[in-house]
């Protein structure tokens, strides 16, 4: 049996990044995995037609918190049963990764949604800078960069809680930033490893190495460095200009781009100073826990010389 | 006591289950579905998963908040009521999932799908839960088109090795945005359950006979790199394809039936054809969408390329 381990993440942190380096691990590969083909991971933990499959109930007859007292047990089984379904890739990586953007809550019963100690050998939590996170998510929710702040800071905003139409996936409730990475990091029915998003940036082989030791997968340095020569920014977009990419986000109005910049610390020169003001109070104690700093003058020399 | 046809079958019930097409009386049902205390546990349990187990002929399933449900040889349905659980929450899960599973039971071939009528024969549209099966049966169903089944359609071959599809209802089953798109409200009936936004809608034409099957579309989005349009996978791929949109793929795989479906799969492929719907899920391509279909149902010899109006109804 294959360990579970969930790639958890606040949305725009570095999860489908990892997730693209995860699947260019593979030492026999000859050029870079392609994005809509991605195997290295589980369909998301919060995949509808997975549960429906599973549980051979149809979720769309059942409210939200019926749901969630049911999704328990489906991971829990997940993790222990080796099959690999319909929904599911079928795959030789030694470690069954499953990505959520789920914060970690309980059921009205008091068990863990996630499925608790049972249900995954461990957690990579991947965290970014939430001034980061705003500009990125704004792009990906269609959203001003104000209202992403607004749904960072609003502890009760859900994925997929719409009462009037069926979404391909459950509800996920988010906790806002600061709440998701506590939800996670303050549980101690899974062992967390914490992944900085401006880390696999600046010291990128020893961080993934370390992800990849905490979940139980040695590979060695060369084929870790060769992936990120296939999984860089450069290469995302280029595919995603060639063949677009399935989980970019689909509005009214056509697609939007999905690798945007894939820099750290962007925020410089995308925010304005009242926005900036806003996250960090927003924040405060989050983005000192996680060991980022709130901005100072020289922060905004870039902004400083556009308005000079 | 009341009487039902459900995909081909009769049924006996001590329930009203709505949405279902009516009987006047069933001397000796195909399926009786009554009250019973259902057991915790099964005996001698040879498949088991999340919420289900199974042995050599019953099958045991949990719904924590509604009930629990007791199937047995493909015959009869006990069930048993969580507290506070009245008789409009029991009546859909048995009607519908229940039933599903009932089928997948029998070694019937039921796939996820709803379907209209196109000359006679059966369209079906695949696909899990929320790809649009309903909504494309009630778009076409607003443009003249008889409604033949929506979510589940029971499949069996004839005499001739024709695949016939069994209706599994009467009614479509739609959220309230789906409703408001296509501008059903005046046909939209009870809710489906109190608590929710999904409501029984009155199809324009609805035929509660068996038809033989016309085509089969495998519905998708058109996400990168898939792009909008129709596509004829191979018949290899087009079996899979098959086994995929089962009703419940996970027991056509645990209860070792996925021979039979690449075989109905394949008289499918030879007599119809199964194809790939790539399209926008949004509501504002439903109209092209549709014209793509027309166009496709003339060109695989469905309808007379003249004659597409009358192919309605």
């Amino acid at each position: 049996m294959r360990p579970t381990v969930w790639l958890t993440s606040y949305p725009k942190s570095g999860n489908t990044w990892f997730r693209a380096l995860l699947s260019n691990l593979d030492p026999a590969r000859a050029e870079p995995a392609a994005i809509n083909a991605l195997d290295s991971t589980d369909s998301i933990a919060s995949s509808r037609g997975r549960f429906d499959n599973h549980m051979l109930i149809e979720s769309g007859l059942l409210t939200f918190d019926e749901i969630d007292d049911l999704r328990p047990a489906l991971y829990r089984y997940l993790a222990a049963d080796s099959y690999e379904g319909p929904f599911d890739p079928e795959t030789l990586y030694p470690v069954r990764f499953v990505k959520t953007h789920d914060g970690y809550t309980h059921t009205r019963h008091g068990e863990p949604i996630m499925g608790g100690a049972a249900a995954a050998a461990g957690a990579l939590l991947f965290v970014r800078d939430p001034r980061d996170v705003a500009a990125s998510l704004a792009n990906y929710q269609n959203f001003t960069i104000d209202e992403a702040i607004a749904m960072m800071a609003d502890p009760s905003f859900c994925f997929c809680a719409h009462p009037r139409v069926l979404t391909n996936q459950l509800r996920q409730r988010l906790l806002g930033w600061g709440g998701y990475a506590a939800s996670w990091l303050d549980q101690r029915d899974v062992p967390v490893h914490l992944v900085r998003y401006e880390e696999m940036h600046a010291a990128p082989l020893p961080t993934l190495r370390a992800a990849l030791c905490f979940a139980g997968w040695s590979i060695d340095d060369a084929t870790i460095e060769r992936a990120f020569a296939f999984a860089a920014i450069d290469e995302l977009q280029r595919q995603e200009a060639d063949t677009g990419f399935g989980e970019a986000p689909q509005t009214e109005h056509g697609k939007t781009r999905f690798f945007r910049r894939g820099v750290a610390g962007g925020w410089r020169d995308e925010l304005t100073r009242a926005q900036v003001k806003r996250i960090e109070q927003d924040h405060a104690a989050m983005m000192e826990r996680l060991g980022y700093a709130p901005a100072i003058k020289e922060d905004f020399e870039h902004v400083d010389q556009q308005a000079g | 006591m009341y009487c039902y046809r459900v995909s081909g079958l009769t049924v006996r019930s001590d329930l009203r289950l709505p949405g279902l097409i009516p009987l006047d009386v069933v001397a000796i049902p195909d399926v009786t579905i009554r009250a019973i205390v259902v057991p915790e546990a099964l005996d001698d349990v040879s498949v088991t998963g999340p919420n289900w187990q199974r042995s050599a002929d019953r099958f045991l399933l949990e719904i924590p908040s509604i009930g629990r449900f007791l199937l047995e040889a493909g015959h009869s349905i006990g069930y048993s009521r969580s507290a506070d659980i009245g008789d409009q929450d029991i009546a859909i899960f048995l009607a519908g999932n229940v039933f599903g599973i009932l089928l997948h039971q029998r070694n019937h071939i039921v796939l996820h799908a709803s379907a209209i009528a196109v000359k006679g024969k059966a369209v079906l549209f695949c696909g899990a839960s929320g790809a649009g099966k309903s909504t494309m049966a009630a778009a076409l169903g607003a443009r003249g088109y008889t409604l033949v089944t929506d979510d589940q359609a029971a499949i069996t071959l004839d005499a001739t090795g024709m695949p016939i599809v069994h209706p599994d209802g009467r009614f479509l089953k739609l959220w309230t945005r789906s409703i408001e798109a296509l501008a059903l409200g005046d046909r939209k009936g009870e809710a489906m359950r109190d608590r929710l936004e999904k409501f029984y809608v009155e199809p324009g034409v609805a035929s509660t006979a068996p038809m033989p099957v016309g085509a089969v579309y495998m519905l998708t989005e058109d996400r990168a790199p898939r792009v909008a349009g129709i596509s004829r996978p191979n018949l290899v791929d087009g079996s899979r394809l098959l086994v995929a949109n089962a009703y419940r793929p996970t027991l056509v795989r645990r209860m070792g039936q996925r021979q039979a479906y690449f075989q109905v799969g394949a008289a499918i492929a030879h007599v119809a054809g199964i194809f790939m719907l790539t399209r926008p899920l949004r509501f504002s391509a439903m109209d092209e969408t549709i014209a793509q279909l027309e166009a496709h149902w003339a060109e695989v010899g469905l309808t007379p390329a003249a004659e597409l109006a009358e192919s309605r109804g």
